[in-house]
């Protein structure tokens, strides 16, 4: 388990600003191309909610549809922030399933799938980036499901 | 028949009876009465493109994204005008590929109301992904799936 620290909108943007390639389709979001006021405008429209954990970013946002399902991303390809990122969304926000949208070749899709994220579908061309354009892999999870690591 | 765009005039096309957020969204038949309407906002900024067909739907591409061409297409028919679905759906395709020049349009459909699969299998439209308890309808959780329609430059 890692340990959490909730940042302000502001500094959510500053720190994706700063996480440069690892960043790049964190809830949608592109830090490559998207300035910080741009990340923050987006991350506040969303309602998402950014966390620091050890050297990892993590994030969530609410389905609009369905508020107890929640969109994740990662930084890392470490399981362990996304382990306590499911703890904190299931004690504090009484979530019940979780999506990750993930850009093919992006290293977080190895935590969703250690976190037992089961594959639901592809974005096709979804994701513009170095020239080409690139699927999106969807990930699902129901809150039951407790990540072994 | 052609999109237009919004005039302040068509505002009451913008409330009505289908999901909020559906690609293709059709009046819901036996809607309970105290069911809160959708709606959608009037455009406000660059991220929306708001078109309708005065007097029976509108067509609003949303999260309008320039750097991956792409946006997220909601469509409401008002009740009467079901008919007009199936051509709706291609003018919205016509205008988001060869008017707004997007590479690909995507949207929520929700099998457990929407009959119009048919009708965006004609467009051109394709199933990617069913997302399981995807939305909160008539007291319980149910599937809901991404339709997309990606446009090879």
């Amino acid at each position: 388990m890692s340990d959490l620290r909730v940042l302000e909108i502001a500094a959510a943007a500053a720190e994706l600003a700063d996480s440069a390639e690892a960043g790049r389709g964190f809830l949608g979001l592109d830090p490559v191309t998207q300035n910080e006021p741009l990340l923050a405008a987006e991350l506040a429209r969303m309602s998402a909610g950014v966390c620091r954990a050890d050297d990892a970013l993590v994030g969530f946002a609410p389905n609009p549809g369905q508020p107890r399902q929640m969109f994740l991303a990662s930084t890392s390809a470490r399981p362990e922030p996304v382990t306590s990122l499911l703890g904190f969304l299931r004690t504090y926000c009484r979530s019940d399933s979780y999506l990750a949208m993930v850009p093919a070749g992006h290293p977080s899709a190895a935590a969703f799938e250690s976190c037992r994220f089961t594959r639901i579908g592809t974005l096709r061309g979804h994701w513009y980036q170095s020239g080409e354009y690139r699927d999106i892999t969807v990930y699902f999870a129901k809150a039951a499901v407790e990540c072994p690591s | 028949m052609t999109l237009q765009g919004y005039r302040e005039d068509d505002r009451d096309l913008l409330t009505g009876s289908w999901l909020a957020g559906e690609l293709l969204g059709l009046p819901v038949p036996d809607r309970p009465p105290l069911a809160e309407p959708a709606t959608v906002p009037p455009p406000s900024g660059d991220d929306d493109e708001l078109c309708v067909l005065p007097g029976v739907a509108f067509v609003r591409y949303t999260g309008l994204d320039w750097v991956h061409r792409r946006a997220r297409v909601e469509i409401g028919l008002r009740e009467g005008h079901e008919d007009a679905a199936s051509m709706l759906a291609g003018l919205a395709v016509d205008h988001g590929l060869r008017d707004l020049r997007l590479h690909r349009l995507y949207g929520w459909i929700t099998p457990a109301v929407s009959p119009a699969a048919r009708l965006l299998t004609e467009a051109g439209f394709r199933r990617e992904v069913s997302v399981p308890d995807g939305f909160w309808l008539a007291g319980k959780l149910v599937e809901r799936e991404i339709w997309a329609l990606t446009h090879d430059e």
